[in-house]
């Protein structure tokens, strides 16, 4: 890739920021849904399902603050991002990515559900100098897409980050050094961050954006089409999910990873999954829906500002007071028993259905 | 028939009997349940949302209801019901207050066992109750289920984490335990 091709939608800083903050978007958008259907599994069952859906969930907070340290990087100023009102999305949602084939919600672990988590981290190959958007028509889509067709839209998250990386080498190409104008200082490194989710990488140069950026992508979907790991010999989340939908695990070959299970043939040992062992949730819950029942009401008001708060703490961690990150984060487990209270709790009059929690209000 | 199953069917008949006709044996498993978790709040202080928060509303249930039997857990349930409607009639909180204290906790009948229900929200442990006829040298307290644990009452009334469960989070040990009773 040497210089801007008239098909990059990413030709100046202001567009590499645009859409490194619609990066944090998608992925926080997967966030609450992957919660919701993992507090929603009744404690104690299934064990393997809820292993599964949790090491993905934590893989996307890491994708957050990937996404975040490449756009402090190169200069992008992060307030009232994670705190706006725009941040978090209504479910059901399509994906900042343009797509609209699929919509993503909150609801409960079941089939349906993993099938919308495939979809999430589904995967296609772009040839270089080829256009990464497609033309599909689409609509409300949350994305509009900068100086380009609107009606435009990127099929998977990986090649929504394949635009980002070609942009950053095109503008690199203009720019140079200067590109990468941001304060180290205000960069989320491993001292705060606790991860058991790959590696934070600090993003000071070309070389450790596009690796930040690949290592999103390829926890998504695999390192390269056609295999079911990423870089770090890890089962990627598509093959992760497909487990579930299998009842049996894949099998990577952590000293030949060529020798590891391929696509839809996994080898590993079997499991049971137990769809029934799962709280009957309201999908896509509004505060309405708990209308003249006080403590669910309130206990869905206080989850839903605890969860702004959250974010908002997030944000002034990644606005250049790292320090704060951890204790942040420490609260999400604070709101992930509140959570769990409200999915415990049947609606009264609502027929066996459970609450859940509200990530946004109407 | 066991001497003990024997008296507790004589029991039973003697109360319907002399219960003023009112049946205690046809409530339904889901008015149980019902009357179950509102004992269940004037006893531990925690709210309905609370308690089935916890997940374990059913499996507590189960567990009295196996180690005393229905019928003393039915008549249980029934006699706070009364005083529940009693009070609610009345619209005077102190009758079910005095109610629970004098016709329940201090009942030679019911009172070790709304102590133990107290204990099994805030613990998550059974105790056994020598009164129920069963050898209490032969049971021992157990805890109801692993998941139980974590979700006693205690913790949260004393504003901590379930020691070795429902970790807060790296780096949280730094923090001052908050304390909420709700």
């Amino acid at each position: 890739m040497t210089s801007s091709q008239e098909n990059d939608l990413i030709q100046s800083v202001d567009d590499l920021h645009f859409y490194l903050k619609q990066a944090m978007m998608i992925e926080h958008a997967t966030i609450p849904p992957y919660m919701t259907a993992l507090y929603s599994i009744k404690p104690g069952s299934n064990i393997e399902a809820f292993q599964i859906i949790r090491s993905v969930a934590v893989e996307e907070m890491l994708h957050l603050v990937l996404a975040a340290n490449v756009y402090n990087a190169v200069g992008g100023d992060i307030r009232n991002t994670l705190s706006s009102d725009e941040f978090i999305p209504k479910y059901p949602t399509t994906l900042p990515t343009g797509e609209t084939d699929f919509k993503v919600g909150l609801g409960k672990f079941s089939p349906e559900t993993i099938d919308t988590f495939l979809s999430i981290e589904r995967s296609k190959e772009v040839d270089e100098g080829q256009p990464i958007v497609g033309p599909r028509p689409s609509q409300n889509n949350l994305l509009a897409v900068r100086d380009a067709n609107p009606q435009y839209s990127f099929y998977s998250i990986g090649l929504f980050y394949a635009e980002i990386i070609r942009g950053l080498y095109a503008l690199y190409q203009e720019m140079g050094d200067d590109l990468f104008c941001g304060d180290p200082q205000r960069q989320i490194t491993p001292e705060y961050y606790y991860d058991g989710a790959g590696d934070i990488i600090k993003v000071t140069d070309l070389t450790s954006a596009i690796r930040a950026l690949t290592m999103i992508q390829e926890q998504g979907e695999g390192s390269v089409i056609g295999t079911i790991y990423d870089a770090e010999r890890l089962l990627s989340h598509y093959y992760r999910f497909d487990q579930l939908k299998r009842g049996q695990y894949y099998i990577v070959d952590q000293d030949n990873p060529s020798n590891s299970d391929q696509p839809n043939q996994p080898t590993g040992d079997t499991f049971a999954v137990d769809w029934d062992a799962v709280y009957p949730i309201k999908e896509n819950p509004k505060l309405s829906d708990y209308s003249g029942e006080p403590e669910l009401h309130s206990a869905a008001q206080e989850f839903q500002s605890a969860y702004s708060d959250f974010l908002a703490k997030i944000e002034y961690a990644f606005d250049g007071h790292p320090e704060t990150l951890l204790p942040a984060v420490g609260g999400m487990f604070k709101l992930k028993y509140q959570a769990e209270r409200l999915i415990k709790n049947p609606i009264p009059g609502r027929d066996g259905m459970n609450a859940a929690p509200i990530y946004r209000l109407d | 028939m066991n001497i003990q199953v024997w008296f507790r069917w004589l029991y039973a008949a003697l109360w319907r009997i002399f219960s003023g006709g009112q049946p205690i044996m046809n409530l339904a498993q889901s008015e149980m349940k019902e009357y179950f978790l509102d004992f269940s709040v004037a006893l531990t202080g925690f709210s309905k949302f609370n308690l089935l928060g916890t997940g374990q509303a059913d499996l507590y249930y189960s567990t009295i209801e196996q180690n005393i039997g229905n019928e003393l857990l039915q008549e249980l349930l029934q006699t706070f019901h009364n005083l529940d409607l009693k009070a609610k009639s009345a619209n005077d909180q102190s009758i079910l207050d005095k109610g629970i204290s004098f016709d329940i906790l201090d009942s030679k009948k019911f009172g070790a066992i709304a102590c133990n229900i107290i204990k099994l929200w805030y613990v998550a442990t059974w105790y056994p109750i020598p009164q129920t006829g069963q050898d209490s040298n032969s049971q021992k307290p157990f805890i109801v289920s692993p998941q139980a644990y974590p979700e006693g009452l205690l913790w949260s009334a004393i504003g901590v984490n379930p020691p070795a469960a429902k970790a807060p989070g790296y780096g949280t040990w730094s923090e001052k335990p908050s304390v909420t009773l709700s």
